[in-house]
């Protein structure tokens, strides 16, 4: 039982990533708990996107992957995107992350939910529209009508009907106004109380330190400081790139 | 000139072209691929059911639906091989891809069926139908009923289901839609499935109006093009639109200018909406 | 390696001057030699289009066929002789091709290619009911070609005759794309197809330089063409055969896009194939069309990728 509790919901291992002779990502360990969040910060460039779409086995270019990505002990290196997505493995990624020509129910009705979930928890319409009550009077709005933060919650909303076992997020907050950014990433994090697993990769490193578990700092694609929240706060190469300039 | 008559042609004429173009429009549009081999397929699945008949003894009834079955499979092969290229979305060797498909049919389709014209007679072409002036067979009364069955048909699949959904959403972004777990290779195989099936059932109904040939290819079905690209990029309702507002045209063109020309003059027609709309006459940007 | 490269090209093509005398010469391997310089030119002009640009022209059989006509009509009725009609051929082509290129300025990828196509044929419906252009008949006794040569007079009424001309058309032809791939427009040409934001940012206008290119590709298929019709004796609206389109796609990807020897070495092999190899007219339609659709779902670099593939799997 207690060997079942230790196995990591995610974990990956060695993952570098190639587009043609330039390498984005080096080497990149990364651990996500069952019922955790963990953070992954960086400047822009720094190689977050292209890991976190390595771990879904996902690339909108020509990318190799090297390393290995295990979820629930369970190997996803010779699985298709599509496949994993199945398996629970789910990305949202940065930027467009719902079809602009498809109303929004149709954009979540295209989840399949799991015929056997295996302890993973398929969202309901209610439990969706109980989460985003503005989703609601959206239902069939087309994707592309919508504001950038409903068009978020609508992305987040049918990872989460796929029944995620481990939820990747890149950059839900790119382009939504602070308020917004603090009450998605607030709703991700009760989420993660109730039992998701999650790995976050945020620019916005104050309210990513407040919300996650474990944070992770990449840097030209090697990954150069992890370690718990409440430390990395202190740690003076997050204090001097990120949260010093912010100072005022 | 007989101003009904010629309606009523247009009309005919029209059912056809939105018929054989509806299968090439949904290609363009889910997976944005060019089928040069489309006029190909036609020919393909005129000699079939004609083989069906004269070889086999089979009835029109049954001849038209084996066609349809045939090219179906032979949709799944030829997508299956096309996958690579698909997934890559790597459009312009796919488009010659087809043209070569295209040819070889051809040269395939000589070598089996022969040189020679033939004849695929649909029992309902002789049954004519008279009111006054105007003229047409059941045959054409068929056709259009079965176009415009065909056409609601879809636009419903498409706009009121999931299945239509799915395919919605790889035509717009397949990289996307893996994410939402969705197999996009599934979807390009039945959408090149139901292109190379409809096509088979628009030569059915329509190759019984003419002689048909091995060499006949893209010439029969070249108007079609006008369809698929007037009608805008994917579009199930502008396809309609356009394969009836094309049929009128090349009836009274035909009639009041000059029938030598009809096909330069259709394309003339598509060049000067190009020219001012590149999207298409339905085309929202 | 670039001092020996000039010297080397300059014996390559003395040599290849000889190549039908080696192989015999025969009437049958100068007919085939002819005909593979004129249709290895008719492949460059799409060359230029697909190689360079990256789309998939279909409409260069107008120009080829424009070539053809412009020949043959000028050289039956008031008797031109062969650079005159070779002056006409490029003049018409040029027309026709800022026509063409006009109006495809703002169309990409299918939409192009389904254009082009649309203008062929409405071309080869014009070419078959047009009685000026000799109707479907098209036009019969092309005279043979007279040219004067550095005061030389040349008659090409065999194709042992012609192979002298179709020689020097390739040549200059292989001179002309050599030259562009080095040009200015060559390299936007490129830049444009394969970074299009960087060639925006570096302030190459994309539209123009389609527009030149297009413009630049048509004369090569047109002088082809005008080749052919005397070399035939005959222009119809068989011209516009897909046969041909099919020929020049074929021509250019066996090999490979962009290589400057890649469509004369596809063309070669084809028209070799055809003429000594002929499995009869249908088959041979099932060999092209194979050829075409193998080469680019299993190699879609061509030969030369097949051969990179085999060289890296011998390294490692």
């Amino acid at each position: 039982m207690t060997d079942v509790a230790k196995v990591a919901a995610l974990q990956a291992t060695g993952i570098s990533v190639r587009y043609g002779g330039n390498v984005a990502v080096d080497g990149v360990d990364v651990t996500v708990p069952a019922g955790g969040m963990i953070g992954m910060v960086g400047a822009n460039g720094a190689g977050k996107s292209t890991l976190i779409n390595a771990l879904a086995g996902w690339s909108r270019g020509p990318a190799t992957v090297r390393g290995k990505v295990r979820l629930g002990g369970r190997s996803m290196d010779w699985l298709s995107p599509h496949r994993r997505a199945r398996r629970g493995l789910v990305l949202v990624p940065e930027g467009k992350g719902i079809f602009a020509d498809l109303t929004v129910s149709e954009n979540l009705a295209l989840i399949r939910p799991p015929r056997n979930p295996r302890g993973r928890h398929p969202f309901s319409m209610d439990e969706i529209f109980e989460l985003f009550p503005r989703l609601a009077d959206r239902r069939t709005h087309k994707g592309g009508m919508l504001s950038g933060g409903e068009r978020q919650m609508v992305a987040v909303s049918r990872a989460l009907r796929a029944a995620p076992s481990v939820l990747l997020l890149d950059e839900p907050s790119a382009g939504l106004a602070p308020r917004l950014v603090y009450e998605l990433l607030a709703t991700m994090r009760r989420l993660v109380d109730r039992g998701l697993s999650v790995f976050l990769v945020e620019q916005n490193v104050r309210a990513t330190l407040e919300l996650v578990d474990e944070l992770y700092l990449l840097e030209r694609g090697k990954l150069v400081a992890r370690g718990p929240a409440a430390t990395m706060k202190d740690d003076p190469r997050i204090l001097e790139a990120y949260l010093g300039t912010l100072k005022t | 000139m007989n101003l009904a008559q010629q309606i009523i042609n247009g009309l005919v004429l029209g059912s056809g072209y939105a018929l054989i173009a509806i299968g090439w429009t949904v290609l363009l549009g889910a997976a944005r691929l060019v089928n040069f081999a489309h006029g190909q397929l036609y020919m393909l699945a005129a000699f079939l059911a004609w083989a069906a008949m004269q070889q086999f003894g089979v009835d029109y009834y049954v001849a038209v639906p084996i066609a349809v079955l045939a090219l179906g499979l032979l949709g799944v092969v030829l997508q299956g091989v096309m996958l690579p290229l698909v997934m890559k979305q790597n459009l312009t060797s796919l488009m010659i891809v087809t043209l070569g498909f295209g040819y070889v049919f051809q040269g395939g389709a000589a070598r089996v069926f022969g040189g020679d014209p033939q004849r695929l007679i649909s029992p309902l072409q002789a049954e004519s139908i008279r009111y006054g002036d105007i003229w047409f067979t059941l045959q054409d009364v068929v056709t259009l009923a079965g176009t415009l069955l065909l056409f609601g048909f879809l636009w419903l699949v498409m706009n009121r289901t999931r299945l239509g959904a799915l395919v919605r959403s790889v035509a717009e972004d397949p990289k996307l839609a893996q994410l939402f777990g969705i197999n996009a290779a599934r979807v390009y195989i039945g959408v090149f499935v139901f292109e190379c099936a409809a096509v088979a059932l628009g030569a059915g109904l329509v190759a019984p109006r003419s002689p048909i040939l091995t060499s006949m290819g893209f010439d029969e079905v070249i108007l079609t093009f006008v369809v698929v690209v007037l009608g805008g990029i994917g579009s199930v309702g502008g396809s309609l639109l356009a394969g009836f507002g094309l049929g009128m045209f090349t009836a009274l063109f035909g009639a009041l200018v000059s029938p030598a020309y009809t096909t330069a003059a259709a394309f003339l027609l598509l060049l000067i909406v190009l020219v001012t709309r590149p999207g298409g006459l339905a085309a929202r940007r | 390696m670039t001092r020996l490269a000039t010297p080397l090209a300059l014996l390559l093509a003395a040599l290849a001057y000889f190549v039908p005398a080696a192989a015999g010469g025969t009437p049958v391997v100068y007919a085939a030699c002819t005909t593979i310089a004129i249709l290895a030119v008719m492949a460059y002009g799409a060359d230029l289009i697909l190689s360079y640009l990256g789309e998939v022209s279909l409409g260069h059989t107008i120009f080829w066929a424009a070539g053809g006509y412009a020949a043959a009509m000028l050289s039956v009725g008031p008797g031109w002789n062969g650079w005159m009609t070779a002056g006409a051929s490029v003049a018409i082509a040029l027309v026709l091709a800022c026509v063409l290129g006009w109006v495809t300025l703002r169309t990409r990828e299918f939409v192009f290619s389904l254009v082009t196509y649309a203008a062929a044929v409405v071309a080869m419906e014009v070419a078959f009911n047009w009685s000026f252009l000799g109707g479907s008949d098209g036009i019969v006794g092309v005279p043979p070609l007279q040219l004067t040569v550095l005061g030389r007079g040349i008659t090409g009424s065999t194709n042992a005759e012609l192979w002298p001309v179709a020689w020097g058309l390739l040549m200059l032809t292989l001179l002309f794309i050599q030259r562009f791939r080095q040009s200015r427009l060559g390299t936007s040409a490129l830049m444009v197809q394969m970074n299009p934001d960087l060639a925006q940012a570096l302030g190459v206008d994309a539209r123009s330089v389609r527009f030149l290119v297009f413009v630049a590709s048509a004369p090569i298929s047109a002088l082809a063409g005008w080749l052919y019709a005397y070399q035939r004796a005959y222009v119809g609206p068989d011209m516009f055969e897909s046969y041909f389109l099919v020929l020049m796609l074929t021509a250019i990807v066996i090999v490979g896009r962009r290589l400057l020897l890649g469509p004369l070495i596809g063309t070669a092999l084809i028209i070799v194939q055809q003429t000594f190899f002929s499995i009869g007219g249908d088959g041979d339609k099932i060999v092209l069309g194979a050829v075409l659709a193998v080469i680019l779902l299993l190699w879609p670099k061509g030969l030369i990728g097949l051969w990179e593939l085999m060289r890296v799997r011998r390294a490692s």
